[in-house]
């Protein structure tokens, strides 16, 4: 991460005035003043004029040298977490860099995310995890993680380079876009990741089930002649690798859960104990099969968009606590491809500019949703599920938070994306909500605050 | 009646567009019987046959129409081996869009081929059958067929479709014409072979026997489609024809009730039907290819390619 002095940096004292704190325990947010002294919060109270930690009558900003951010109306949150990302670098720098995808988790309100190996070549030594974290600390202004193959090449068949992987930092193993088919070998890759602290992630599917499918297997399929993916390949996967990994005695992370059984599934397995966790992405919990409409491409996704009812039931397992983590699957492909007819073209969409916004248009401003959940799921516990702490809007603290204007909207234009493909089914809608400003430390990420109700506003921060 | 750019669907038609097609095509299957069997729809307008899969049943009956509106038909020889996704398909169309061409007619083995190309040109789009999505023009001939057969009164009547839903598209189209006519429609075929997520006004059936006692009127049959099977959805083809197939003691009872057959072709003897099924005083099979040419008249002639062209999304 570029830690240089930067010229747009914020000036040393920062009083984030008047917003409200999204944080786990209490569903609507709380007044909360920050004040923020060369990148660190030295003082976050309800009213920092009673609290005695600003001077009465600095509301102007000066004299007292602060230099005050207007969060009237404003939701402020901890930088989120995205533990799905593909950024296709290496191999496929047409659809996204780390780089870029550094900037479109910014630009969604994301300060940290971890990487897909499925890369080209495949993340699957040690030498790969180092090149990967050596492009992201000199071009990524957040700090990327990368998670490493399961087996060689993603082939299934041989154990990767596991212990090379680890030396460089890598936080968890998957051979995600694809399953480990044979038990076998995912079971000794378990047994063998346990000792170096690393647990398995899984994509779930039972590929000689799910064949040629390009859509969930229902009655749109069925219109649409398309072939189908059935629910079951996803939910038999999951079983097996949750019991593989009891069995084992390890951890195992269920990637972008799709159904209400699959859910059940986990949820039940908690219950008995068994060390798993999961997540859910929130195109899985906004959009079902009828969604594909007419052969819409940026409806296509792998797993695929299940049924409304699967919808509903998944939202429910993110507000009970099935679910672990929110995660994008960010999934870039070119503008070109994803012109191809329905079933030629490739599987995945966006997410990472996308995600806070659509999660607060669509759920939590009809309070379907609660702010406490979004941080829990969004922030907090992805973090703990590689073993940081979550990041804390509280004195000592360093600063690492979103500022979100409920009041205004994004429209998701080609302009307003950062990420390097527009893949994504927001494309040029217009939603309610805002990432206004974006702070890591001393760095000003992205800052809109002044940018008026214009779309599109990008008021710098952007190198 | 409003000419509409493409035809794609069924579901997409309005029951008036339906209607207005199944009249349309009244006066130019009467015109088969004369010696001259051309009329001047579509002189000076130039028509595209865009085959992605072998079809010579289809492609003749669209091309005759053509010729017999006085268009100028031609054949766009495309490789049919090797698989043409969307992307060289797209590249050809724009090389017909410069061609300036104002029909398209496209068979691809790809569902949503038609769609995608329709959103990319100007000219009039006839889906000829993509995939297991949709063959209108076939439908609209099948509701041809029965309404000439039965009467424009169809209401509370019934047909079955029998055999592989599962990869058919003439099965998904006919089935909703049928069902906009006013058709109660029934299935048979093995359970492998019948797609999930089936429609709930489609009338399940189990066996022959089940098929009899529903006392529908027509029964269509479906081409066993042997060579999109890369798998075994039934043990053998000669238990197909025993367990679903229009045998010779099916056909007794089939003639006894007086009931109607129907087939897309080209069949398969001794598999979906025994050979003397064509023979048959009620078989519609033949009547169907000719009502196929007097429909694709009247798609064709009501069809009105796009005017300004937006041009393919930018790369």
């Amino acid at each position: 991460m570029n830690t240089d002095s930067n010229p747009s940096a914020p000036a040393a004292r920062h009083w984030y005035r008047g917003g409200l704190v999204a944080a786990p325990g209490t569903r609507e947010p709380q007044p909360l003043d920050l004040l923020v002294e060369d990148g660190v919060i030295v003082a976050a109270e309800a009213d920092l004029v009673a609290a005695g930690a600003v001077p009465a009558g600095s509301a102007a900003g000066d004299p007292a040298g602060i230099e005050v951010i207007d969060c009237a109306g404003c939701i402020l949150l901890p930088g989120l977490f995205d533990v799905h990302v593909h950024a296709r670098e290496p191999g496929r720098e047409d659809k996204e860099t780390i780089a870029t995808a550094g900037e479109a988790a910014i630009n969604g309100g994301v300060t940290g995310m971890v990487l897909m190996p499925n890369t080209t070549p495949a993340i699957d030594n040690g030498g790969l995890v180092q090149a990967v974290m050596d492009i992201a600390r000199s071009r990524c202004r957040i700090p990327v993680w990368t998670s490493g193959c399961i087996t060689k090449e993603r082939a299934g068949r041989e154990l990767a380079g596991i212990a090379g992987m680890k030396a460089q930092g890598v936080v968890f193993l998957t051979d995600d876009g694809s399953p480990v088919e044979n038990p076998r070998v995912l079971r000794r890759a378990m047994e063998y990741a346990r000792d170096f602290g690393l647990f398995t992630a899984s994509h779930c599917e039972t590929m000689e089930l799910s064949g040629a499918g390009a859509m969930n297997e229902g009655p749109t399929s069925f219109r649409l002649g398309v072939p189908g993916v059935p629910a079951i390949s996803e939910e038999i996967c999951l079983d097996r690798d949750i019991r593989l990994a009891q069995y084992t005695g390890t951890h195992v992370h269920i990637q972008h859960v799709t159904t209400a059984r699959g859910m059940n599934t986990i949820r039940r397995f908690k219950e008995d104990g068994v060390s798993v966790s999961c997540e859910v992405a929130p195109h899985h919990l906004m959009f079902c099969d009828e969604d594909v409409g007419d052969f819409d491409t940026h409806y296509k996704m792998n797993p695929p968009l299940r049924t409304r009812e699967d919808n509903e039931a998944l939202l429910q397992g993110l507000i009970d606590g099935v679910f672990d983590v929110i995660a994008t699957d960010h999934a870039p492909h070119t503008r070109y491809e994803k012109a191809l007819d329905f079933v030629s073209a490739p599987f995945g969409i966006t997410g990472l500019d996308t995600a806070l916004v659509s999660l607060f248009d669509r759920f939590i401003r009809h309070g379907h949703l609660g702010w406490d959940v979004l941080v829990t799921r969004y922030a907090d516990e992805p973090r703990r599920l590689l073993g940081f702490e979550p990041v804390r809007l509280a004195a000592g603290e360093r600063a690492e938070l979103v500022v979100f204007d409920p009041r205004r909207t994004t429209r998701f234009s080609e302009d307003f994306m950062r990420s390097k493909s527009i893949n994504t089914p927001f494309l040029n809608h217009e939603l309610q909500g805002r990432v206004t400003r974006v702070v890591f430390g001393r760095e000003l990420l992205l800052d809109r605050m002044d940018a008026g109700l214009d779309h599109g506003g990008d008021g710098g921060g952007r190198p | 009646m409003t000419p509409r750019k493409d035809l794609l669907d069924i579901e997409s038609l309005t029951d008036g567009e339906i209607r207005h097609l199944l009249e349309a095509a009244v006066p130019f299957k009467a015109l088969f019987s004369k010696s001259v069997k051309k009329v001047n729809d579509l002189a000076g307008r130039t028509v595209l046959t865009l085959f992605y899969e072998p079809s010579t049943r289809t492609r003749s009956s669209f091309e005759i129409a053509a010729n017999r509106l006085s268009a100028d038909v031609t054949h766009f020889q495309v490789a049919t081996s090797a698989v043409a996704k969307g992307e060289s398909v797209l590249d050809t169309v724009d090389t017909l869009q410069a061609m300036k061409t104002d029909y398209i007619i496209v068979r691809h083995q790809a569902s949503g081929i038609p769609n995608l190309i329709a959103r990319h040109t100007s000219a009039s789009v006839l889906n000829a059958g993509d995939g297991a999505h949709a063959h209108p023009t076939q439908a609209l001939l099948d509701g041809f067929t029965v309404r000439e057969t039965l009467g424009e009164d169809l209401t509370g009547k019934r047909v079955v479709i029998v055999g592989d839903w599962l990869h058919s598209r003439v099965a998904r189209s006919t089935a909703q014409l049928f069902r906009r006519m006013g058709l109660q429609v029934g299935v048979l075929g093995p359970a492998t072979l019948i797609p999930r997520g089936l429609p709930g006004w489609l009338h399940p059936l189990a066996s022959w026997d089940d098929l009899l006692s529903w006392q529908p009127e027509v029964i269509y049959l479906l081409r066993v489609q042997l060579e999109r099977q890369q798998e075994q959805f039934f043990p053998s083809v000669g238990e197909y024809h025993r367990v679903y197939g229009l045998t010779e003691q099916r056909l007794r009872q089939v003639r006894d009730a007086g009931l109607w057959v129907m087939h897309p072709g080209p069949v398969n003897r001794g598999v979906e039907l025994t050979d003397s099924v064509l023979a048959y005083e009620r078989s519609l099979i033949n009547r169907q290819v000719e009502n196929g040419i007097a429909v694709r008249m009247a798609a064709l002639a009501w069809l009105r390619p796009g005017t300004p062209f937006r041009g393919r999304l930018p790369h």
